[in-house]
């Protein structure tokens, strides 16, 4: 055999690696933080999409009667984290509150996102005064604190569910297109740009198919985070009650606010939610900062 | 030479616009090229090499501007055509080899992914013909087991390979012209010898040709035919590259040939670097650039820039006082004496 030939054979016989994703999601694997924060937002995602199986009953449904003459009849055997001063089963509310954060939190990130990921590329493709136009709105948007950006929205809005994720996402929108620009302008100035240009590559090719996929994985670990924030601001703008409406939705800021006068004899009621709260938010942040980690270029082609 | 020149290069002149101000990289630089000729530019760092190269290809930075000049190429001049116009030039009639083959590639996209890129674009080839074609490309540069290693990624391929690929990749449109910017500056010296044969083997084939920017004078001796000394953004010294390697005619060559470590030098001879730092850019050149450096230095030097004046036929030099024809070879054997 020639040493060609073995060569080949040679090559031929290495392990495949993988591109950018398959690499960094085999060091997530192996990321113990990671790990447990996976479990956690799936824990948090198959309550969500099972509550009805889940929850034992109605989280609307209330029976006065639990209430036995006081406020609120802690855990029990019938009523694991006890009832609220409507006579709801917390758990219930809790097992369908999930299905609420996690609505939101995604689709206000994804507003947020989407807009914040166009603006932000154009801004750095384009760079000039296009760039100079998008930055001083998103640096005045940023001057304004993110809740009270977030309030003046809902109050031009009006409350609700809908008009919440709405407030939020605009709020995430200034800190992702700050991010995609910032990106953009770092991997524009890249030799293989420039590579591409000269084999007559078009701009929106190069844009889409070398500068944003390399852009990207900073935006992906701000995008996780960003879902803890928004079920946060969720939970502050219910709590503030400019969340649903209707008392009865199971949201969980909205069923902090309504137990704060019953905090001395029934903590539960703010404790149950949130604790529920923590779990979903640092679920969520323990992802991101493993992605973070593993998409990490330093790291890449390691591990 | 036979007949009209492939692409003529008249008089460019490009400058930056920094912090600092105006940068004058590029002035006044002159050249033709015919189709199966190798063209040399040699010259130090921010002399002007890639500036040039990318000047004619239209893809400086924003911050540059092209004040003057014309490259005329098929009888259109590069430098006037819109973007447009120079993307279906680019990669299809002149392509270009970066200098380093570790980061001219897109760490995110597969091999196969960039080569069928240059075929898509200028021949919209389905994805098929250009997995056929990308595979025969990456065969033709010396890869092996070609078929497969179109699915690896960048990180897969040693340095060599990726220089393989690059070249793979500015091949595949066959390109009349293909400018080399420091094809084997980031290789290591062993590899370096099999790309550049790879370069020599490839362009002769197809009577492409080629312009081959390098600081190597090594590597500029072996392939090329004829050689620019390129400095401050001005060709010092053309000639043959046999003509001007035995008899440089100007003292910024001779400084370059002095400096460089030969095998063939007595033991006792020192390596004579060439004193002081490049010319700094921020000025519009009014001297010659090379006379705060030079041993040669007379008193017009200071007054005014020297014009590119032929003194053997085929051999130009910009100097006052052009080195005498016999100095290299007599400082060479003095030395080795």
């Amino acid at each position: 055999m020639s040493i060609a030939e073995l060569e080949a054979r040679e090559i031929a016989l290495e392990p495949g690696q993988g591109g950018l994703w398959r690499d960094a999601w085999r060091r997530l694997r192996r990321n113990p933080g990671a790990l447990i924060g996976f479990t956690l937002v799936g824990l948090f995602v198959v309550v969500a999409l099972f509550a009805s199986v889940i929850a034992p009953e109605d989280p609307r449904f209330g029976d006065l009667s639990r209430l036995g003459g006081s406020c609120c009849p802690g855990p029990s055997f019938d009523h694991w984290f006890g009832v609220d001063q409507q006579g709801r089963d917390v758990l219930s509310r809790i097992v369908f509150g999930a299905r609420f954060s996690l609505l939101i939190g995604v689709v206000s990130v994804a507003v947020g996102l989407s807009l914040g990921l166009v603006l932000g590329s154009i801004a750095g493709y384009m760079g000039g005064i296009v760039d100079g136009i998008i930055m001083r709105l998103t640096d005045i948007m940023l001057s304004i604190p993110g809740l009270l950006l977030a309030i003046g929205i809902v109050a031009m809005l009006g409350p609700g569910l809908f008009q919440i994720m709405i407030a939020v996402g605009a709020t995430q929108v200034p800190i992702f297109a700050r991010l995609m620009r910032g990106s953009i302008l770092a991997q524009r100035e890249n030799d293989f740009v420039l590579a591409a240009r000269a084999i007559g590559v078009p701009r929106r090719s190069i844009l889409a198919s070398h500068i944003l996929p390399n852009a990207i994985s900073p935006v992906i670990v701000q995008g996780t985070l960003a879902l803890a924030t928004a079920i946060i601001d969720v939970a502050g703008l219910g709590f503030l009650g400019l969340g649903p409406q209707d008392p009865s939705t199971p949201e969980w800021g909205t069923m902090l606010t309504d137990t704060t006068r019953y905090l001395q004899t029934a903590p539960h009621l703010a404790i149950i939610p949130g604790v529920a709260i923590i779990i979903s938010v640092l679920g969520f942040n323990l992802i991101g900062d493993g992605l973070r980690e593993a998409l990490d270029p330093k790291l890449r082609g390691r591990g | 030479m036979t007949g009209e020149p492939l692409l003529s290069v008249e008089d460019l002149h490009v400058r930056f616009g920094t912090e600092r101000g105006l940068v004058y990289a590029v002035n006044g630089v002159s050249f033709e090229i015919s189709a199966g000729e190798t063209l040399g530019i040699v010259g130090e760092s921010g002399c002007g090499k890639s500036v040039t190269s990318l000047a004619i290809l239209g893809i400086l930075s924003r911050n540059a501007r092209v004040t003057n000049g014309r490259a005329m190429f098929a009888g259109r001049d590069l430098l006037t055509l819109n973007d447009e116009q120079l993307r279906s030039i680019r990669g299809r009639e002149i392509a270009m080899i970066f200098q380093d083959p570790m980061t001219s590639l897109n760490p995110v996209l597969t091999i196969g992914r960039q080569i069928r890129e240059a075929l898509e674009t200028h021949f919209g080839m389905d994805r098929g013909q250009a997995d056929l074609r990308s595979t025969e490309l990456l065969d033709q540069v010396g890869i092996p087991s070609a078929k497969l290693r179109l699915k690896d990624y960048p990180h897969q391929f040693s340095g060599g390979m990726r220089q393989r690929a690059m070249i793979a990749i500015a091949l595949a449109c066959e390109p009349k012209l293909l400018i080399a910017d420091e094809p084997t500056t980031a290789l290591d010296v062993t590899i370096q010898a099999q790309i550049l044969q790879l370069l020599r083997d490839l362009v002769s084939e197809r009577d492409t040709a080629l312009i081959l920017i390098t600081h190597d004078l090594g590597v500029v001796a072996g392939m090329c035919e004829r050689v620019n000394v390129m400095y401050a953004g001005m060709f010092m010294e053309t000639g043959s590259a046999d003509a001007l390697f035995a008899r440089p005619r100007h003292p910024y060559t001779l400084g370059l040939l002095q400096s460089v470590p030969r095998l063939d030098a007595g033991r006792r001879q020192q390596l004579q670097p060439i004193p002081g730092a490049p010319r700094n850019m921020l000025s519009p050149p009014a001297e010659c650039p090379f006379a705060p450096r030079c041993r040669f230095e007379v008193e017009e030097s200071r007054q005014a820039v020297p014009p590119l004046e032929e003194l053997e036929s085929g051999h130009h030099v910009r100097c006052f006082n052009p080195v005498p024809a016999e100095e290299w070879q007599r400082t060479r054997v003095g030395g080795a004496a």
